[in-house]
């Protein structure tokens, strides 16, 4: 790759106390992922394999226990304070609910206004300006800053969050399930309202979802988090065509059809039981509770990444070889 | 009707739902029919706010505290109609011939009683079942939802589960007493889809060894392919098709049903292309519409659209029923029924 990445994350952990005493959470466990600039990265992955932890840890909502945070080549655990917090507005952050995530009590004016003070713009005239083009990027007439983010609707609210994010600049959206709190029909606007940023500001985005497939259509590629680890990355496209670790197999062949014909056809569900708890991983392989293909060498070491085809890696003993698609359930 | 005169199992008929906020009268539900046959499967589809929820849980007398409703219409289950009802003969008949399995499990279970307990109490409620034979009904039952280490769990508590197993556990409280009916209400929505393959695997395998009928409450399409072998796709409290799925999926006839599966990512969608979607948003509540509530999102409508109301007919396409005009004159009736 010719250019550098404008986010690096290096050897990542992040550990929680757990409420019972002496025992540590390990939510993120050595996770290394990189983001090129304008570049749209899928990360996907169950309840509880910690992908929400590695973005909020990336931006600072959780305080990582080791590991490095590059942006720009600059790593953050070197700054402090002002520097620290400047720095760092060049990442942002979309949660996942804008019912909660915007304020009630304030109008969607005051809520952009307030990251604008933030940013230094303390000219009422020019913010009012700033405020109004901020909106005409998400797609919503600048007549709705009058407005109290409760009178908007989820689509409306999920847009002024974004816009709030974009006020002071940023170069990467960490976008947290940004969808899924909203209606069904009004999903594909807030994606395209994604798709659109990337193309015409050139904001980097780190899409962290459940939903694989719309993982697959938004982001070129993918991390497959599972149990604080990345177990599988590699281009989307090639990612879901070929997968080599036997969770993103799973997870794959979990995704219910709107076909009839293909749901009749489908066969016992490729994967049983939960994701074990992150205060008590199994030993080696974390998936090899759940693995269909588990042999008892998986319990000895952790697999390493191992690269199966060009710019595509995943972390099993069997990823290289036949065997893994030979056993797989749904190949 | 023809929607409801050949299911003997629930028959809904024309119901209207009002509801008595502190400031507002809204109608969730608006003029809805269908029906249900013993061990059949219908799936109601619909996003948030389109009254599939309330429409359900309503004549049932399931409706939080403080919130004032009035029911109109017939809603007949097994003969008996549930409109007008006193709430003690409601309450008797849920939980015991109608189970109900809640979204959210954690809301749904009671924080402080062992798993064991609950699932006993509806026993014991229900069947008249002592102490210990409720005990050792309710050891059956986690069995038959497929919960692992089953003595054990008996005594945990809700918090001590993770959200799939709590889901089974609601499971094994609505089908307790063996209920002809059992209504789940977006039972997978908050599981990974890894465990909700899992849940549904589950309903299945239950329903065919009790011989229930199911009401699937969904939004996602993909849930509905899976389960059903009937559907009612609803918008703004009214429902807009109806029909067996093999049909109404692979070919839908309503704008809306279209535009809904037609926004599901494909595999061969490329990276970076535009998502498939409908303008504007669903209407917010409120009280009657007087056309079609979709109009004002739908490429097809016509002027006469957002006056008249159109009713749902059959389109002559496999006994799949639409209320949308401008379909039925784009495929005038004649064809396969």
């Amino acid at each position: 790759m010719t250019s550098e990445p404008v986010l690096e994350v290096r050897d990542l952990v992040t550990h929680f106390k757990s409420v019972e005493r002496g025992k540590v959470v390990r939510a993120v466990d050595g996770v290394s992922i990189a983001l090129m600039p304008g570049e749209i990265v899928g990360l996907v992955g169950e309840s509880g394999c910690g992908k929400s932890t590695l973005g909020r840890s990336i931006v600072g909502l959780e305080r990582p226990t080791s590991g490095c945070i590059l942006l720009d080549g600059c790593d953050l655990a070197g700054l402090r304070g002002r520097d620290l917090r400047t720095t760092r507005r060049a990442i942002q952050y979309v949660f996942q609910d804008p019912y909660a995530s915007l304020n009630d009590r304030q109008t969607v004016g005051e809520a952009i206004t307030e990251a604008l003070v933030i940013k230094g713009l303390r000219d009422r005239a020019a913010q009012g300006r700033r405020v109004a083009e901020l909106l005409d990027q998400v797609g919503l007439p600048a007549s709705l800053s009058d407005r109290y983010a409760r009178e908007l609707s989820g689509g409306q609210r999920q847009r002024v969050a974004i816009a709030r994010s974009l006020a002071v600049d940023p170069r990467i959206l960490i976008c947290d399930e940004p969808v899924s709190a909203l209606d069904l029909s009004v999903r594909a606007q807030v994606m395209n309202l994604i798709l659109e940023l990337r193309r015409e500001l050139g904001v980097a985005c780190l899409f962290i979802a459940h939903d694989l497939a719309l993982v697959r259509q938004a982001a070129s590629r993918v991390y497959v988090m599972y149990l604080g680890r990345v177990v599988e990355t590699g281009a989307s496209q090639e990612l879901y065509r070929n997968p080599r670790h036997p969770y993103t197999q799973a997870l794959l062949a979990s995704i219910p059809s709107a076909d009839p014909r293909t749901e009749r056809a489908r066969r016992a569900p490729p994967i049983i039981g939960d994701i074990p708890s992150p205060t008590d991983p199994p030993s080696g392989c974390r998936f090899r509770t759940r693995c269909p293909i588990a042999i008892e060498s998986c319990a000895d070491d952790s697999p390493e990444m191992v690269d199966v085809a060009p710019a595509h890696s995943a972390a099993c003993l069997f990823a290289g070889g036949e065997i893994a698609k030979s056993l797989a359930p749904d190949g | 009707m023809t929607v409801v005169a050949a299911h003997p199992l629930l028959a809904v008929e024309d119901l209207v739902i009002d509801l008595f906020t502190a400031r507002e009268v809204v109608r969730p539900v608006d003029k809805v029919s269908y029906g249900l046959d013993h061990g059949e499967t219908l799936a109601i589809v619909g996003e948030s706010g389109s009254g599939k929820t309330v429409m359900n849980l309503a004549p049932l007398g399931l409706m939080p505290v403080g919130v004032a409703i009035s029911l109109h219409g017939r809603v007949s289950f097994d003969g008996c109609d549930l409109v007008g009802l006193r709430q003690a003969d409601l309450r008797a008949l849920c939980g015991k011939s109608i189970g109900v399995i809640f979204q959210d499990p954690m809301s749904a279970l009671n924080p402080a009683r062992t798993i064991g307990r609950q699932i006993a109490e509806v026993t014991e409620l229900h069947l008249g079942h002592s102490a210990a034979q409720a005990e050792a009904r309710a050891l059956e039952l986690i069995k038959l939802v497929g919960i692992s280490d089953p003595e054990a769990r008996m005594a945990q508590y809700p918090h001590e589960l993770s959200g799939g197993l709590r889901q089974r556990v609601m499971i094994a409280i609505s089908i307790a007493a063996e209920p002809k009916l059992l209504i789940a209400d977006e039972p997978t929505t908050a599981l990974d889809v890894t465990v909700q393959a899992q849940v549904l695997a589950l309903l299945k395998d239950l329903q065919a060894r009790l011989d229930m009928a199911l009401v699937l409450i969904t939004h996602d399409i993909g849930v509905v392919a899976g389960c059903a072998s009937r559907v009612a796709v609803m918008y703004a409290g009214r429902v807009v098709e109806y029909g067996p799925v093999d049909r109404v999926l692979v070919d839908p006839q309503h704008p809306y049903t279209r535009s809904l599966i037609d926004a599901i990512p494909r595999p061969d969608d490329e990276v970076g292309a535009p998502f498939r979607g409908l303008p504007g948003a669903p209407p917010e509540l409120a009280g009657p519409v007087p056309g079609c509530a979709f109009a004002p999102r739908c490429a097809l409508a016509v002027t006469s659209c957002s006056t008249d109301r159109p009713a749902l007919v059959e389109t002559g396409r496999g006994g799949v029923m639409a209320a949308c005009p401008v379909v039925e004159q784009a495929c005038p009736p004649g064809g396969a029924i």
